[in-house]
C-alpha cells in the first residue's frame, strides 16, 4: 500500500480487469471474421457447403484451390491486375484529394472568401458551354480551355458588379454536401462526362473522380486540425519575408504530419475500398478489386473461398500501413476539436 | 565550360523579372490558389451530374435507336414516390392506430409546438426564422409520423423508414461502442497499441467484402455459429425469416464495421483532453462518473457531433450491406433508399431513380442542417 | 487399309491447312471485343477458344468481363450513350427486346441461313424460333441450354420406395417424407427441399416453373405471363393461388435460411449431399459429377412436375386436365417446362463496322458449332448446357465428363424430355421486362413469403402492378411485344 494514490491515473486492478474483459471482448468480435476469413481461404467448396469447419489439418484439410485459382498461371482469371490498378487509383487519387484538400483546408482558415452567387452561376454556364462544346465536336482540351478562358473573361469584367456574397462556412458546408449525393444519382452522367472525354476505361476517369469525391472529406478533417495551429507562428514567419507557400511548405505542414497522414490513411481507405463508381467507370483493362471481389458471386454462387483470399489481399497492405503510422492516427484526427 | 557571364546576364535578368511577378502574382493571389483546384474539380465532377440528374428526374427515359428518350412528365416522378404507386414501397403502409403511436405522436406535436412557443416568446424571433422553424417542424412531424405509424401492427416500413432505423440505429451505436472503447483504451493499461491497432482493422476492408463475410456470419447452416444456434434450440431460427431480424442482421455488419471510425476519432478527441484539468478533478475527489460529466463530456461534444454528422451522411447511402446480406427482403424490410434507387435505376426506371436520389438528398440535407443548425449550438450551449 | 487410312487423313490433313491457309486473312486485323460477366463459366470457353479462331480467320478476340449482377447494365450503357466498346454481347436473351427494340443488335438472319457449319437446324426447335428469334428474325446464337427442371436423389428416393415427382403434390409428398434425413452420412439432419428464395437474386422464377404447367397447355406461342387476347396477367387466379401456396409449403421442408439463399447457396448444399430435391437450370447436373461433389451418381433429374388441373382461361377457374384442356398431357399430367433466363447466347452490336459484325458473328458460330459446343456443354466449367440434338446422341463426350452411363442418359433424358416438349415456356421478353419480374414479382414473392400478405392478396396485387406497367408504357406496344416473341402473327 505504498503510495498507490500518486498516480491518478493508475487503474484499479479491479477495473483493469473488468477493462480487459470488455477490450478482450471486443478483440475477439473483430478477430474472429478475420480469423474466419483466414480459415476459409484453405477451404474447398465441400469444406464450407457441408456445414462449418473450423480448425486446418483438424476438421478439414487446407487446399491452396482458391489461391491456385486466382494466382496460379493457368487459370482464366488474374488477380495481379485488378490489384495493381487498385494500387495506382487509390493511392494516386488519396494523394491528389489530400493535396488538393489540404491546400483548400488552408485558405479556408486564412482567408475570408465572398464569392459571389453570380460568379457561380456564371461559371455553372461556362461548364455548360464546354460540354455543349464538347458534343459539337470541338476537342474536349480546347472546349475547357476556351470555357475557363471565358469565365475568366467574364469574372473580370461582369464579375465585379455581382452583388451579395456567401461566407467560408457556406462554401465548407457546400463542399461537404458533395458527399451526399448516392452515388446512383451520378452514374450516367459521370460516366457520359468520361466518355466524351475518351477517358473511359482509363486510370485517369477514376483517379478524378475519386478525388473529387474525397476532397470534402479531406477538407473536414484538415480544416480543423490547421485551425489548431496557432497563428502567430506563421505571422513571425510573414515578418521575415516568407511567402504564403513557404509558409505552409514550412511552418504548417510539418506541424500538421500526424493530421496529414491520419487523413491520408483514412482516404486512402475510401478509395481504395470503392466499389460502384469504380464499377462503371472501369473496364477490363482497369477494373479496380472490389467489382473484382463481387465477381466472385458468379451464377454458380459466392466463391466463398476466393472473395476470402482477395479480401485477406486488400486488407492487408492497409493493415500493415496502419500499423506503421498508428502513433500518428490518433493525434491527427482533430476532427471537430475546434468549438464553434 | 566556357564563362560567358556578359552575354547571359541580360536574359537571367529577365528571367528573374519574370519569375519574380511570376511569384508575385502567385504570391497576390494566393488566396485562389489554395482553394480553387480543390472546388473545380468538385464542381466539374458535381455540377454536371447534379443538373442533369435533375433533368432525369423530371423526365420518363427510354432507350431508343440512336441514345435516349426524354418524355417530359414534372413532378411525375415524385409523385408516383410519394403519394402514388411507389409510395407502398417508399414511404409504406399504414399500420393499425393504437394508442401509443397516438400518444407518442401527440407527444412530439406537443414538443414541437413548445419549442416553437419558446422561440416566438424569444426576444430572437423574426420572419425568416419563424417560416424557417415552421417548415422544419413541418417536416419533423410528417417524418416522425411516419415512422411511428408504418412501424405499427400491421404497418410494413418502407425505404425511408428502413433508412432511418439503419442510420439512427447504426449510427447510435457505433457512436456508443466507439466512445466506450475509446474510453477504455485511453486509460493507462498495457497494451494499449495492440488494441489501438487491431480495434481499426473492420474499417479497412472494402464494405462489398464485409458484406459477404457476414452473410458467412450470419448464415445459421453454414455459418461459423451454427452449432450455437443448435445448442440454444434454435437449429430452424433464421435471421431472414423476420423483418426485424433482418434488420438486425445488416445493422451487425454495418456496427462492426464503421464502429472503429467513431472509436479512432472519439479517441483522438479524448487523448486531446489536458491531463492537467482530469488530473486537478482525480485530486479533488471527482467520481468517474462526474469525470466525465463535467470534464470529458463538454470537451468532447463537437467532435462528436462532426462525427456523427460524417457517419451519418455515409450511411444514409447504406446498399451493399442489404444487397449482399437479405436483397432488401424479406419483403422490403431491408431496402435502404439507396438500394431502392438502383433497383429501380436496373429496372430501367431512370426517372423514378433519380427522383428517388433526390429526395434521398434532401433527407439527409435536412437533416444535416438540423444537426448543424439546431442540435449543435444547443449542446455545446448547455455543457 | 492401313495405308489407304493414313492416305486419306494425310489428304484431309492437307486439305485443312490449305483451307486454314486460305481462309487465314479472311478477319485479319480485326478486334472484336466481346462483353459477359465474369467468373470461370461462360468466359473460359470463349477465352480458350479465341486463339484458334484467331488462327483459323486472323481475328483478334478480347473477352471483357464485369460481375453478373451488372452485366446488362453494362450493355445498355454502352450501347445507350454511344460508346460503342464492345463488339459483341454474350447475354440472356430474355434482355434481347430491351436490345433490338433500340437498335442495338444486327440482325444475323442471313448470316445463319448461309453458314452451313453452325449447323442451325441441330440446334433445338425451342432455342431456334423463340430464344434466338425475336419478330422472326434472329438477333442471338445460343451458347447454352437454360431451363428449369427438378432433381432428386436417386438413393434417398430409392430408401424411401418412392418414385421422381410427376406433379407439384408429389414433390411436396417426397420433400415431406425426406425432410429430417441424414443424406450425407455426417449423423445431422439434412433437407427434404432445396430452393433458392432470395430477394432481389434470380429466385423469382421459381414460381413460374412451379405454375406453369397450370397456365400453359395449348403450346409454347400460348404464353404464361398475360392473355394473349386480353393482355391480362395470367396471376390472379386459382392455380396461381396455389402455385404460391405450394412453393410456401416448400420451405417447411428446407433450410431455415432459405429465404436469403441464392441459387449458388442451394447448389453448394446440392453437392454437399444435403438436401433431396431441388428445382434448378441445368448446371445441377455437371456440378453433380464435378470432383468436390458428394453426390455423383446419386442425382437424378426429371422434367418439371405439371398439373392434372390446368387453368380455363375463359372462366378463370381451375378445370380437370381432359382431352380439350390439355392436348400435350402425358398420362394426365400437363407439363410445361420453363426456359427462364433462356441460355446464354450472342448477340453482335449494330454499331460495329460491317466486317467487324461479320467477324463477330463469326466468332459466335465458330462456338456454337457442333465441333466445338458439343465438348464444351460436357465440361462444367464452361457453365454451358446441351442445346443441340446431336448432343443428346453422343453419350461418350459425357462418360469422358465423369458422368456414369445411366446418370448421363437419365440427366440428358430429363433435358430431351424438356426440349422436346410442344409446350415449353418462354421467358417475359416484352420491353422492361426487369420491372415486371424483377421489381413487381419479386418483391410481392418476398413479402409473401415473409406472410405479409396471403396467396390471393399476392396474385390480385401482382396482376394489378402488372396492369399498370403496361398500361404506363403503353399496352398495345407492350402486348404486340408479346406475342412478336411468342411467334403469334396477327
Amino acid at each position: 500500500m505504498k503510495l498507490f494514490k500518486s498516480n491518478p491515473f493508475q487503474v484499479s486492478p479491479g477495473w483493469a480487469f473488468v477493462s480487459y474483459l470488455i477490450l478482450g471482448i471486443w478483440t475477439f468480435i473483430v478477430l474472429f471474421p478475420f480469423y474466419w476469413l483466414a480459415v476459409t481461404a484453405f477451404k474447398q467448396p465441400n469444406d464450407v457447403n457441408a456445414g462449418p469447419t473450423y480448425i486446418p489439418f483438424v476438421d478439414y484439410q487446407p487446399s491452396m484451390r482458391a489461391f491456385d485459382e486466382l494466382l496460379g498461371t493457368n487459370s482464366g482469371v488474374f488477380v495481379t491486375r485488378p490489384y495493381g490498378n487498385t494500387v495506382v487509383v487509390g493511392i494516386t487519387s488519396a494523394v491528389l484529394a489530400l493535396v488538393l484538400g489540404a491546400m483548400a483546408a488552408y485558405g479556408l482558415i486564412r482567408f475570408d472568401y465572398k464569392p459571389k452567387p453570380g460568379l457561380i452561376v456564371t461559371f455553372a454556364v461556362c461548364v455548360g458551354l464546354m460540354i455543349v462544346g464538347t458534343n459539337l465536336g470541338i476537342p474536349w482540351q480546347v472546349a475547357v480551355a476556351v470555357g475557363l478562358a471565358i469565365f475568366l473573361l467574364l469574372a473580370q469584367t461582369i464579375g465585379r458588379r455581382f452583388k451579395g456574397s456567401m461566407s467560408n462556412n457556406d462554401i465548407f458546408f457546400w463542399l461537404v454536401s458533395q458527399r451526399m449525393l448516392p452515388p446512383v444519382a451520378v452514374i450516367i452522367p459521370i460516366y457520359i462526362i468520361f466518355q466524351r472525354l475518351g477517358l473511359l476505361n482509363t486510370h485517369l476517369a477514376l483517379i478524378i473522380t475519386y478525388t473529387a469525391m474525397n476532397i470534402p472529406i479531406v477538407i473536414w478533417f484538415l480544416r480543423d486540425y490547421f485551425s489548431g495551429i496557432p497563428v502567430e507562428l506563421e505571422e513571425s514567419a510573414f515578418i521575415d519575408g516568407a511567402s504564403r507557400y513557404q509558409v505552409l511548405w514550412s511552418i504548417v505542414l510539418p506541424l500538421a504530419v500526424p493530421g496529414l497522414i491520419a487523413t491520408f490513411l483514412i482516404v486512402l481507405v475510401f478509395t481504395w475500398n470503392e466499389y460502384t463508381l469504380g464499377l462503371f467507370l472501369s473496364g477490363a483493362d482497369t477494373q479496380t478489386m472490389p467489382p473484382f471481389v463481387s465477381a466472385q458471386n458468379a451464377t454458380r454462387g459466392p466463391q466463398w473461398w476466393n472473395i476470402s483470399v482477395l479480401v485477406l489481399l486488400m486488407v492487408a497492405p492497409l493493415f500493415v500501413l496502419s500499423v506503421v503510422l498508428e502513433r500518428f492516427i490518433a493525434r491527427g484526427l482533430l476532427i471537430g476539436a475546434v468549438k464553434g | 565550360m566556357v564563362a560567358t557571364p556578359e552575354p547571359l546576364a541580360a536574359p537571367s535578368a529577365a528571367r528573374q523579372r519574370f519569375q519574380d511577378s511570376v511569384a508575385g502574382w502567385l504570391d497576390t493571389s494566393s488566396r485562389m490558389v489554395f482553394l480553387l483546384p480543390a472546388l473545380l474539380v468538385v464542381l466539374l465532377l458535381s455540377v454536371f451530374p447534379l443538373i442533369a440528374s435533375v433533368f432525369v428526374a423530371f423526365n420518363r427515359v427510354a432507350l431508343v435507336p440512336g441514345g435516349f428518350q426524354f418524355t417530359f412528365v414534372g413532378l411525375d416522378n415524385f409523385r408516383k414516390l410519394l403519394v402514388g404507386s411507389e409510395s407502398r414501397y417508399f414511404i409504406g403502409r399504414f399500420g393499425d392506430a393504437s394508442w401509443i403511436n397516438i400518444l407518442l405522436g401527440i407527444a412530439f406535436v406537443v414538443l414541437m409546438l413548445y419549442l416553437l412557443y419558446q422561440y416566438i416568446r424569444s426576444p430572437r424571433l423574426q420572419i425568416f426564422g419563424l417560416v424557417m422553424r415552421l417548415i422544419t417542424i413541418t417536416l419533423a412531424v410528417t417524418l416522425f409520423g411516419i415512422v411511428i405509424f408504418t412501424l405499427g401492427d400491421r404497418g410494413i416500413p418502407g425505404t425511408l423508414v428502413v433508412t432511418l432505423i439503419f442510420v439512427f440505429a447504426g449510427v447510435g451505436f457505433q457512436y456508443a461502442l466507439g466512445l466506450g472503447l475509446a474510453l477504455l483504451v485511453t486509460q493507462e493499461l498495457k497494451g494499449k497499441r495492440f488494441f489501438r491497432v487491431v480495434f481499426l482493422l473492420p474499417m479497412m476492408i472494402t464494405p462489398v467484402g464485409v458484406a459477404f463475410l457476414f452473410r458467412m456470419m450470419v448464415d445459421t447452416v453454414k455459418g461459423p455459429f451454427s452449432p450455437v444456434w443448435s445448442l440454444l434450440g434454435l437449429a430452424n431460427f433464421s435471421w431472414a425469416d423476420t423483418p426485424s431480424g433482418a434488420r438486425a442482421a445488416v445493422l451487425v455488419g454495418d456496427i462492426w464495421q464503421w464502429t472503429p471510425f467513431m472509436f479512432i476519432i472519439l479517441l483522438a478527441a479524448l487523448e486531446g483532453i489536458s491531463r492537467e484539468q482530469v488530473e486537478a478533478a482525480l485530486v479533488d475527489g471527482a467520481r468517474r462518473v462526474q469525470l466525465f460529466r463535467y470534464i470529458i463530456l463538454p470537451e468532447i461534444v463537437p467532435v462528436s457531433i462532426t462525427v456523427i454528422l460524417i457517419r451519418m451522411i455515409e450511411a444514409f447511402k447504406i446498399i451493399d450491406m442489404p444487397n449482399v446480406l437479405t436483397g432488401g427482403g424479406p419483403g422490403t424490410a431491408t431496402e435502404s433508399m439507396t438500394l431502392y434507387s438502383y433497383i429501380a435505376w436496373r429496372s430501367q426506371d431512370y426517372g423514378l431513380s433519380a427522383a428517388s436520389a433526390y429526395v434521398l438528398l434532401f433527407v439527409v440535407t435536412f437533416m444535416a442542417m438540423v444537426i448543424v443548425n439546431i442540435i449543435r449550438p444547443r449542446l455545446s450551449g448547455r455543457l | 487399309m492401313k495405308k489407304t487410312t493414313s492416305f486419306i487423313v494425310l489428304m484431309i490433313v492437307l486439305l485443312l491447312t490449305l483451307q486454314g491457309v486460305a481462309a487465314q486473312d479472311q478477319y485479319a486485323g480485326i478486334t472484336i471485343d466481346i462483353l459477359t460477366f465474369t467468373g470461370p463459366q461462360i468466359a473460359e470457353p470463349l477465352q480458350r477458344r479465341a486463339p484458334d479462331f484467331a488462327a483459323a480467320t486472323g481475328a483478334t478476340v478480347n473477352v471483357v468481363t464485369v460481375p453478373f449482377a451488372d452485366l446488362y447494365q453494362t450493355i445498355l450503357t454502352d450501347q445507350a450513350t454511344g460508346t460503342n466498346s464492345y463488339e459483341g454481347f454474350v447475354f440472356a436473351p430474355q434482355w434481347m427486346v430491351d436490345f433490338v427494340g433500340p437498335g442495338y443488335l444486327t440482325d444475323l438472319t442471313d448470316w445463319v441461313n448461309a453458314d452451313e457449319a453452325l449447323e442451325w437446324e441441330d440446334i433445338a426447335p425451342f432455342y431456334r424460333d423463340f430464344s434466338a428469334t425475336f419478330n422472326g428474325s434472329v438477333y442471338t446464337i445460343p451458347l447454352d441450354g437454360d431451363f428449369h427442371m427438378v432433381y432428386y436423389r436417386t438413393d434417398v428416393l430409392e430408401e424411401l420406395g418412392m418414385e421422381p415427382p410427376r406433379t407439384w403434390d408429389d414433390y411436396l409428398a417426397i420433400a415431406a417424407a425426406a425432410n429430417g434425413m441424414d443424406m450425407n452420412g455426417d449423423g445431422n439432419p439434412d433437407y427434404g427441399s432445396c430452393i433458392s428464395k432470395k430477394r432481389n437474386a434470380q429466385a423469382f422464377w421459381w414460381i413460374i416453373s412451379i405454375a406453369g404447367g397450370g397456365l400453359q397447355t395449348q403450346g409454347t406461342s400460348q404464353g404464361a405471363f398475360f392473355d394473349t387476347e386480353t393482355f391480362e396477367p395470367l396471376v390472379n387466379n386459382p392455380v396461381f393461388v396455389r402455385a404460391l401456396e405450394i412453393y410456401q409449403e416448400t420451405s417447411n421442408y428446407g433450410p431455415p435460411d432459405e429465404l436469403i439463399l441464392d441459387v449458388g447457396d442451394t447448389r453448394g448444399l446440392w453437392t454437399a449431399g444435403r438436401c433431396a430435391l431441388t428445382l434448378d437450370w441445368g448446371d445441377i447436373g455437371s456440378l453433380a459429377v464435378a470432383p468436390d461433389s458428394q453426390v455423383n451418381g446419386l442425382t437424378g433429374a426429371v422434367i418439371t412436375p405439371g398439373w392434372t388441373s390446368v387453368l380455363d382461361r375463359a372462366t378463370n377457374e381451375m378445370v380437370a386436365c381432359d382431352e380439350t384442356t390439355c392436348p400435350l398431357a402425358v398420362d394426365g399430367v400437363n407439363y410445361a417446362p420453363f426456359a427462364s433466363f433462356g441460355g446464354w447466347s450472342g448477340g453482335v452490336s449494330a454499331a460495329a463496322a460491317p466486317e467487324v459484325q461479320e467477324a463477330t458473328f463469326a466468332f459466335f458460330a465458330y462456338m456454337s458449332a457442333p465441333a466445338q459446343a458439343n465438348v464444351d456443354v460436357t465440361i462444367g466449367a464452361t457453365g454451358f448446357n446441351p442445346y443441340r440434338t446431336s448432343q443428346f446422341e453422343e453419350l461418350q463426350p459425357w462418360l469422358d465428363a465423369g458422368f456414369s452411363e445411366e446418370s448421363a442418359q437419365n440427366y440428358l433424358g430429363a433435358i430431351q424430355q424438356s426440349l422436346n416438349s410442344p409446350n415449353m415456356i418462354l421467358d417475359l421478353r416484352i420491353p422492361q421486362n426487369q420491372r415486371y419480374e424483377q421489381r413487381v414479382l419479386d418483391l410481392y414473392l418476398s413479402e409473401f413469403l415473409a406472410g405479409v400478405y396471403s396467396a390471393e392478396e399476392t396474385a390480385a396485387a401482382i396482376a394489378d402492378e402488372w396492369n399498370a406497367i403496361s398500361d404506363e408504357l403503353g399496352r398495345d406496344t407492350q402486348q404486340a411485344a408479346y406475342l412478336g416473341s411468342l411467334g403469334v402473327e396477327r
